[in-house]
């Protein structure tokens, strides 16, 4: 899946799986014939978590699913993460990140007003859902050191980035919902009023005032200009109904200073005020580089580069990406030959016969 | 069962992002209090005329209890330090320095509970010249090269949402990263300090883009809904106002059922849409056509057509679309809550399910304080006189003597 490292289509180069699945060995592994069912009940056995992302009853259909693999490995917890549920009306249904982000309630917040309804960059409903997993994954290894038993985990992409994207839509519309009075208004495409961006010297800023204090702190940071101290502008609200107007006055004033100039002061006022970096910036910006964010990471097939790192810093177990993506099937001879005893002889009729 | 059960966690959370955090724990059995005061208070609890009232403040703080207290006097913070003693997860996103100038830093308190596990969650990350900054969801975003890229290719400038993404993602991986924290605990008996930059969240979100900048030296530039393998993809205009359908149709199998599903209209036959790269190539004229058949239909018309032909297609839905939708009625994921103040509202229940344990039990956001006299007799073991002295002295606070300053800690 595009973009490639140098745009050449080739399955070792997805930037998107390079990113994502660093830290991991990879197998091959045909689930779907005999010997690779037994192969993968032995993996099983060994295992403490199976993920998986094959469609509703397909791991079912092939006598894999958790009953039966519970009884080889009664630790064992298993994740089955799909675009809608192992049950109800939606079961069969197509998803796609799109189409689980549309459906999330945080689209039709997103882009210009009356425009078409803008994705969110990145793969946000399928994070949504692993993000979720990995919780529900977590909490059932901490549970199972008292209970000693494993769990099957059932993860929608549909529900978690429903739920989890922007879990405050639901509550949003209910709170306004109130007997005998007017239908509540519904979140639409309201970034530009509520969170304006402006142009400045060098590029844009994202101004976050809500409260009469930020307002106060703004204006301060704009220099006091007098257009800006008509108290009306100290409501938030005469600020979303009055949007246009309020968004040309501005433009005089914060042309006049650069991104990080307005930052600064906005830090130093006490009202928000972010930079628009874009992917150059962030890289280069003197933050990212204090705590030592990317990370090189070298590759055999695509060479060495930079990568985003996990976001946090531990003081205790460091966390890392300790190995590049793996390439199709580079651990084989390592996994099934020195963990799980097969000799090189029988490593190579498997592969003949397509099982690995 | 709940998978938390007996684990403490402490918050000292504000806004979007640990109180999202410590809502989960919450919600999978662990005993979770807020620390609040009514001289600075959450400033989620200040966006209404009523503290106790308010939808985002009353969704993301179900499921714990309040501990009211004056952390400017010294016999209020002797109370959090004996609370943090007892406690096996905190977590804090004040602004960073507050917490040290309260007292309340990691080097101070791994002196009273070694095993603590302490969760920082600054809007940059500590350790550079922007530790010190404020948090908020669209800061995020624009500091982090994410809304650089969050646009259609004509839009003036990008303006993403009005929903605060990404502060609901990081905080489940602030949870990820205490529950990770705690498994080495158990492993090692050892706590540690984890500092998280939300900013750093929104970059691991997108990685692919920084990959093409620092394989490729390309800086990524806005594609709005379009996709480099998949046509149609976007969201096209139904009946009605601002109705919209997501389609996205990735296989060739998949066109296949689209064409059927229109019926196989004479443009859907011509050669150039045949395949995925002359749909990509001709991906304006694919639109327009796409565009004049959803027109005319209203939005869910064109998802149940589409996807009863086997092609990927969704409402851009609202608040009201959730509440009826099939598939989460099947699951319950919605539920009711009764609160004291706010009276029986609707909100997002666990969305996932565990076969060992039924996490979401949740009860209603405390009111400021609720639980601080509860917390005093059974946690701290103080005199009923004691509770009601320091309750005078203005050292704590309950839902009695908390009609709000309106001071918030932004207004």
């Amino acid at each position: 899946m595009p973009p490639f490292v140098d745009d050449i289509p080739h399955p070792e180069k997805s930037l998107y799986f390079l990113h994502r699945n660093a830290g991991k060995r990879g197998i091959t592994l045909n689930i779907e014939t005999t010997d690779g069912k037994s192969i993968l009940k032995r993996l099983v056995k060994k295992a403490d978590v199976l993920i998986d992302n094959s469609p509703p009853d397909y791991m079912a259909n092939l006598g894999l699913d958790y009953p039966v693999l519970k009884k080889l490995n009664h630790k064992l917890i298993m994740a089955s993460i799909t675009e809608f549920g192992h049950s109800g009306p939606y079961k069969n249904r197509k998803g796609s990140n799109l189409v689980d982000f549309a459906m999330s309630g945080v689209m039709i917040t997103s882009g210009y007003p009356g425009k078409e309804p803008c994705l969110c960059p990145g793969t946000p409903a399928y994070d949504a859902a692993s993000l979720h997993a990995n919780i529900a994954i977590m909490s059932a290894l901490y549970m199972r050191s008292t209970t000693g038993e494993g769990q099957y985990i059932d993860v929608s992409v549909h529900e978690t980035a429903r739920l989890g994207l922007y879990p405050w839509i639901v509550p949003n519309y209910s709170y306004a919902l109130n007997p005998g009075g007017p239908p509540p208004t519904t979140e639409t495409r309201m970034g530009a009023s509520i969170y304006p961006v402006y142009p400045c010297k060098d590029g844009l800023i994202r101004v976050i005032a809500l409260t009469p204090r930020q307002w106060d702190a703004l204006v301060r940071v704009l220099d006091s200009p007098e257009v800006l101290q008509m108290p009306d502008w100290r409501s938030f609200m005469y600020r979303i109904g009055n949007a246009d107007d309020l968004y040309a006055l501005m433009l005089e004033f914060t042309q006049k200073y650069t991104m990080i100039e307005l930052f600064e002061a906005g830090k130093r006022e006490g009202v928000p005020i972010a930079p628009i970096l874009n992917i150059e910036d962030f890289y280069n910006s003197p933050h990212t580089k204090a705590r030592e964010y990317f990370v090189e990471v070298d590759h055999p097939l695509v060479g060495k580069a930079d990568y985003p790192g996990p976001p946090y810093k531990w003081s205790e177990t460091p966390a890392a990406i300790v190995r590049p993506s793996p390439c199709l099937g580079e651990h084989n001879e390592e996994i099934y030959c020195k963990e799980l005893g097969y000799s090189k002889k029988e490593l190579v009729a498997l592969r003949s016969a397509r099982i690995v | 069962m709940l998978p938390l059960e007996k684990v403490k966690v402490l918050s000292f959370g504000t806004g979007g992002v640990v109180p999202d955090a410590g809502k989960i724990f919450g919600e999978l059995g662990a005993d979770v209090i807020k620390i609040e005061s009514k001289d600075n208070l959450d400033f989620m609890r200040t966006i209404g005329p009523d503290i106790n009232n308010i939808a985002g403040f009353n969704e993301a703080n179900r499921s714990k209890r309040s501990f009211g207290v004056n952390l400017k006097t010294d016999l209020g913070k002797g109370l959090v330090r004996k609370l943090i003693k007892r406690t096996d997860i905190l977590l804090e996103n004040f602004r960073g320095g507050v917490m040290k100038s309260l007292g309340f830093d990691y080097e101070r308190v791994r002196k009273l509970n070694p095993k603590i596990i302490y969760v920082s969650s600054q809007g940059f990350g500590g350790g550079g010249p922007y530790s010190d900054v404020q948090a908020y969801g669209p800061m995020l975003s624009s500091a982090s090269g994410m809304l650089s890229i969050w646009s259609q290719p004509d839009d003036p400038y990008p303006v993403g949402s009005n929903s605060p993404l990404p502060d609901h993602m990081a905080s489940k991986h602030a949870v990820i990263a205490a529950l990770a924290a705690l498994d080495y605990r158990r492993r090692t008996g050892k706590g540690q300090f984890i500092d998280m930059a939300q900013t750093e969240v929104a970059v691991s979100l997108i990685g692919e883009h920084f990959l093409d900048y620092t394989f490729n030296k390309r800086v990524a530039k806005p594609v709005g809904n379009r996709s480099q393998y998949a046509a149609p993809h976007g969201c096209y205009a139904c009946k009605g106002y601002d109705e919209w359908c997501a389609i996205a149709v990735f296989t060739d199998d998949e066109w296949d059922g689209f064409c059927k599903a229109l019926g196989n209209p004479a443009w859907t036959r011509e050669a150039k849409f045949s395949n995925l790269q002359g749909r990509l190539k001709n991906v304006n004229e694919l639109d327009e056509h796409i565009r004049a058949w959803t027109s005319t239909l209203d939005a869910y018309v064109v998802m149940e057509t589409l996807q009863a032909s086997g092609v990927a297609a969704g409402v851009v839905q609202r608040a009201p679309d959730t509440l009826a939708d099939p598939q989460l009625k099947w699951f319950g994921s919605v539920i009711e809550l009764e609160h004291s103040a706010a009276g029986p509202r609707l909100y997002p229940g666990v969305p996932f399910k565990m076969s060992g344990a039924s996490p979401g039990q949740s009860t209603p956001a405390p009111l400021l304080g609720q639980h601080t006299e509860e917390i005093c007799r059974d946690i701290l073991k103080m005199s009923e006189e004691k509770i009601k002295q320091l309750i005078t002295e203005d050292v704590l606070h309950t839902p009695a003597n908390t009609q709000s300053t309106g001071k918030g800690m932004f207004g």
